[in-house]
């Protein structure tokens, strides 16, 4: 009982707020997981560019603002594929992924240099920052930035779904990471599903660049590093094989930590990491698939 | 000059690494027309559909669809050309609906047509039109074998490519099937069918040609479909 | 064991290589010096990579686990007792009070992070491809959080000094041998090529009674022995250390060497080490002061990791199987190339 005790509603709309978070990540790398097989380790760099755009354009009206940094990452994400992901798709996973690493490295390597041209590091995005005002609600201070982030989260989440099961472009590439030689046989291009991953792992990479500089404005070369290496973590305790078991992975990874931070006694939060990860390495014994890969064939459909 | 062939393999010789899975294969198929490809497992049968499709390699020869050379497309590509294959083992997505099945296989269909575009799946095998919002995992065999040629078919396709597709099916399902061929040609498509089911396939195609060991042995004509003892000493002959 | 002359060139190949580059570590000035001695010791920790990631063909993000181990472990009890009461205040009075020399301290990192490496082995071996990748994460996540806030044990989150600095030319070169010849004996034995076997075809691999857990939990024990013995190398190398440096990069560095040089051979592991190493060295003098290789190489400020990066990116998509595309060194091109690398090759004729 101690345990819930200590849990109250600002801890639980904290929990949400960075469970849809990481919710959002674990989208945008499983859908890219899904058509090409690959584990983005650079993906926190596309959200580290999103803020950095948001930072550098903080005088810029909001919306010119946040529509710079969509701009900014889907590009980038468009670039990626076309570089790296594209000459790497016959690559076996261990290359994929240290290629992810080094693209990851040289992202944050140019920000660096980028950053340090006014002489100091780091750099400050606050158009975005009234949302992180508190609002109260029966008599409970939460921040604004968890609604909208929640919000955020289930309005695309539910808008993604919408497109996966009632569009063309959505059935290809549920196909296609179900079975891409037969997608391709059947006529589905791959360069169309796989560039349609890739837009829409950016676009969901650029509203996390909007929600994370809500809550932490100071933007620096390992933004969003941290969070994407837990997030990948999550994806594959949830079920990396399929999207929805990878999301709850993600929403799960995020909400949990936030609700252990907060039960842990006050000088035993520094073992807070300990204690996340060896509840992976358990979850991962017992269900080697995923946490939520229930059924028959788990790794069937993978979408 | 004779029009050209909806399809035309030209001393064909596909390889896996250093063997060679097929020699030396020509053939033929006209328009409206279907041809059967027999022989034992390990002929080269399936390798030959697969290199028209562009899903392997062929290392010396020419494969033609009206007359165009199909060389160095991705199977993407041919399929959007008009050539379809009925993979052998179905190749089903068991999680979606039937009906999705059936429109993944209008990504290869071309401009210019009206009207359901499932209707040549509904029409030929009505069971699909009743099953549509069904995961496709739950029809029995012989269903599943309908949806991957309704699926095939959707794209409207001028050459069918079926891989053994009475395998593993109840006799009457294969009697369905074989049924469906024939009305599959009346409508103008043509088809290329490789089978263990030598009698049927003898009977039902123009021509059937023997493959043995990666090399055409004879080819067979309807008149000979009675003839057992021909069609074994065919196989036989090596 | 058999050892016939093509497996002996296997073995030659890169221990020849690493004593030429002991060689010219010691020809080379005192403020180049450190660069050959930090290649060698990666070489040490990529080979011990190579053991247990290469052979077994599982991935594991965890091996800088038990270098951590070896680092603490050696740098803790080599700091000399006098100095230990001011520097280690809050560490258990056993660990303060006794002190032990360079060797026995290399002896008891190796030990360590074997003994490590068993534990942790024994749950985990059962877990292969991402959720293998994963746990043995979230075991680096857990190495690195115990050592950064347990300041009984270490120096907790500040950096563990006067740790003496005898990794020199010598013991690099030594050191790098030793985890040389150790992963060459075990590749070259029956349990390595087992494992390697059970890499390219686990179901005919188990249905020929090999036992894979067990198979895997001596590579990776095996390789957790090595990467604390490379651990305590690197302490000793660098005088002073914190939790930091054998953490997040560290691991995504060491495996991008072994990537680079080629996953599956032992040869890849050294050249890759050496390579990257050594293209970092001469990206940090061209950064400081410049180059001279035919043309002064000369870069701008803060790109080191840039081009660094780049290079290894472009290498892995123009190479993918790496540099030397995962082969053993021959001394001569044999036509025949047998499908496991370490498998021993009929000389030809």
């Amino acid at each position: 009982m101690s345990v819930l005790a200590s849990i109250d509603l600002n801890t639980l709309g904290d929990a949400f707020g960075l469970g849809a978070i990481y919710a959002l990540m674990a989208v945008g790398i499983g859908l890219v997981f899904g058509v090409l097989r690959l584990v983005n380790f650079a993906y926190g760099q596309l959200i580290m560019a999103g803020a950095y755009t948001l930072a550098y354009t903080t005088s810029w009206p909001v919306t010119a603002s946040i529509v710079a940094c969509f701009a900014v990452v889907v590009a980038l994400s468009l670039a990626m594929d076309r570089l790296v992901f594209r000459p790497l798709r016959s690559s076996s996973p261990a290359v994929m992924l240290v290629t992810t690493f080094a693209v990851s490295f040289l992202l944050q390597a140019v920000a660096l240099i980028i950053d340090l041209r006014d002489g100091t590091l780091g750099e400050v995005a606050s158009a975005v920052a009234p949302l992180n005002q508190a609002i109260t609600v029966g008599g409970v201070d939460i921040r604004k930035v968890t609604f909208v982030a929640v919000g955020v989260a289930l309005g695309a989440l539910v808008a993604l779904a919408l497109v996966l099961a009632r569009t063309t472009i959505g059935l290809h590439t549920r196909a296609a990471a179900s079975d891409f030689r037969t997608a391709r046989l059947l006529g589905v291009r791959a360069n169309r599903v796989i560039g349609f991953a890739v837009v829409v792992s950016g676009l969901l990479a650029g509203a996390v660049a909007v929600l994370l500089t809500v809550q932490n404005p100071f933007v620096q070369p390992a933004f969003a590093l941290e969070d994407t290496i837990v997030v990948l973590v999550g994806v594959v305790v949830g079920g990396i094989d399929r999207l929805w078991t990878a999301t709850l992975g993600g929403f799960a990874i995020g909400f949990v930590s936030v609700l252990v931070n907060a039960a842990l006694p006050t000088d035993q939060t520094i073992f807070l990491p300990s204690v996340v990860y060896a509840l992976v390495i358990v979850v991962l014994l017992l269900r080697p698939a995923g946490l939520f890969a229930w059924g028959r064939r788990a790794a069937m459909e993978r979408v | 000059m004779p029009e050209a062939a909806a399809l035309e393999l030209d001393e064909v010789e596909v390889r896996y690494g250093s063997v060679s899975a097929v020699r030396n294969l020509s053939l033929r198929v006209g328009k409206a027309e279907i041809v059967g490809l027999i022989g034992p497992n390990g002929a080269g049968k399936s390798t030959t559909l697969h290199a028209v499709m562009g899903l392997l390699p062929a290392h010396r020869g020419e494969i033609r669809l009206h007359g165009q050379p199909l060389r160095r497309r991705s199977a993407e590509s041919i399929a959007r050309a008009g050539i379809a294959l009925v993979p052998e083992g179905r190749r089903i997505f068991g999680d979606f609906t039937v009906e999705e099945n059936l429109r993944l296989g209008l990504a290869a269909r071309r401009k210019g047509y009206m009207g359901d575009p499932l209707a040549p799946a509904f029409e030929l095998f009505p069971v699909l039109r009743e099953f549509r919002r069904r995961p496709a995992g739950a029809l029995s065999g012989g269903q599943q074998q309908q949806l991957a040629i309704g699926r095939a078919l959707v794209s409207r396709p001028d050459i069918l490519l079926l891989d053994e597709p009475s395998l593993g099916l109840a006799p009457l399902a294969v009697d369905g099937i074989f049924k469906a061929f024939t009305e599959i040609r009346e409508v103008g498509t043509t088809i290329l069918l490789v089978e263990q089911r030598a009698q049927r396939t003898v009977a039902l195609a123009s021509r059937t040609h023997v493959l043995v060991g990666g090399e055409l042995r004879m080819t067979l004509g309807p008149a000979d479909a009675e003839d057992t003892e021909k069609i074994i000493a065919a196989y036989l002959a090596s | 064991m058999r050892l016939p002359f093509d497996a002996l060139t296997e073995l030659l190949g890169p221990a020849l290589l690493v004593i030429l580059v002991g060689a010219l570590a010691t020809t080379a000035s005192a403020s180049n010096e450190g660069y050959f001695l930090n290649a060698l010791v990666s070489v040490s920790v990529v080979v011990a990579i190579y053991v247990f990631v290469g052979i077994s063909g599982v991935l594991s993000f965890g091996q800088i686990s038990f270098v951590a181990v070896g680092a603490f472990a050696a740098g803790v009890m080599s700091v000399p007792v006098e100095s230990k009461k001011g520097v280690l205040t809050s560490i258990f009075p056993f660990l303060r009070d006794h002190s032990v020399g360079n060797v026995p301290s290399l002896l008891l990192a190796a030990a360590l992070g074997g003994a490590f490496a068993f534990l942790v082995g024994m749950p985990l071996m059962r877990l292969s491809g991402l959720a293998a990748g994963i746990a043995t994460f979230a075991v680096l996540e857990i190495t690195h959080n115990v050592l950064r806030e347990w300041d009984k044990i270490g120096p907790g989150a500040t950096t563990l000094a006067l740790v003496p600095e005898t990794t020199g030319a010598l013991q690099a070169t030594l050191g790098a041998l030793v985890a040389i010849v150790v992963a060459f004996l075990y590749q070259r034995s029956r349990r390595g090529r087992l494992l390697r076997a059970s890499r390219e075809d686990p179901a005919v691999a188990r249905s020929v009674g090999v036992n894979i857990h067990l198979e895997r939990l001596l590579a990776f024990t095996l390789s957790g022995a090595l990467a604390g013995f490379a651990g305590g190398l690197y302490v000793h190398l660098l005088g002073s250390i914190t939790t930091e440096q054998v953490y997040l990069e560290l691991t995504f560095l060491t495996l991008a060497m072994l990537v680079i040089g080629g996953l599956t051979s032992l040869w890849g592991a050294v050249i890759g080490a050496l390579a990257v190493s050594g293209l970092d060295s001469f990206l940090s003098r061209a950064e400081q002061s410049g180059v001279h290789v035919v043309y002064t190489f000369n870069l701008w400020e803060g790109t080191r990791l840039v081009f660094l990066a780049a290079i290894m990116a472009l290498v892995l998509i123009v190479r993918p199987s790496g540099l030397t595309g995962g082969r053993e060194f021959r001394l001569r091109r044999i036509p025949w190339r047998g499908r496991w690398a370490g498998a021993s090759p009929k000389p030809p004729g």
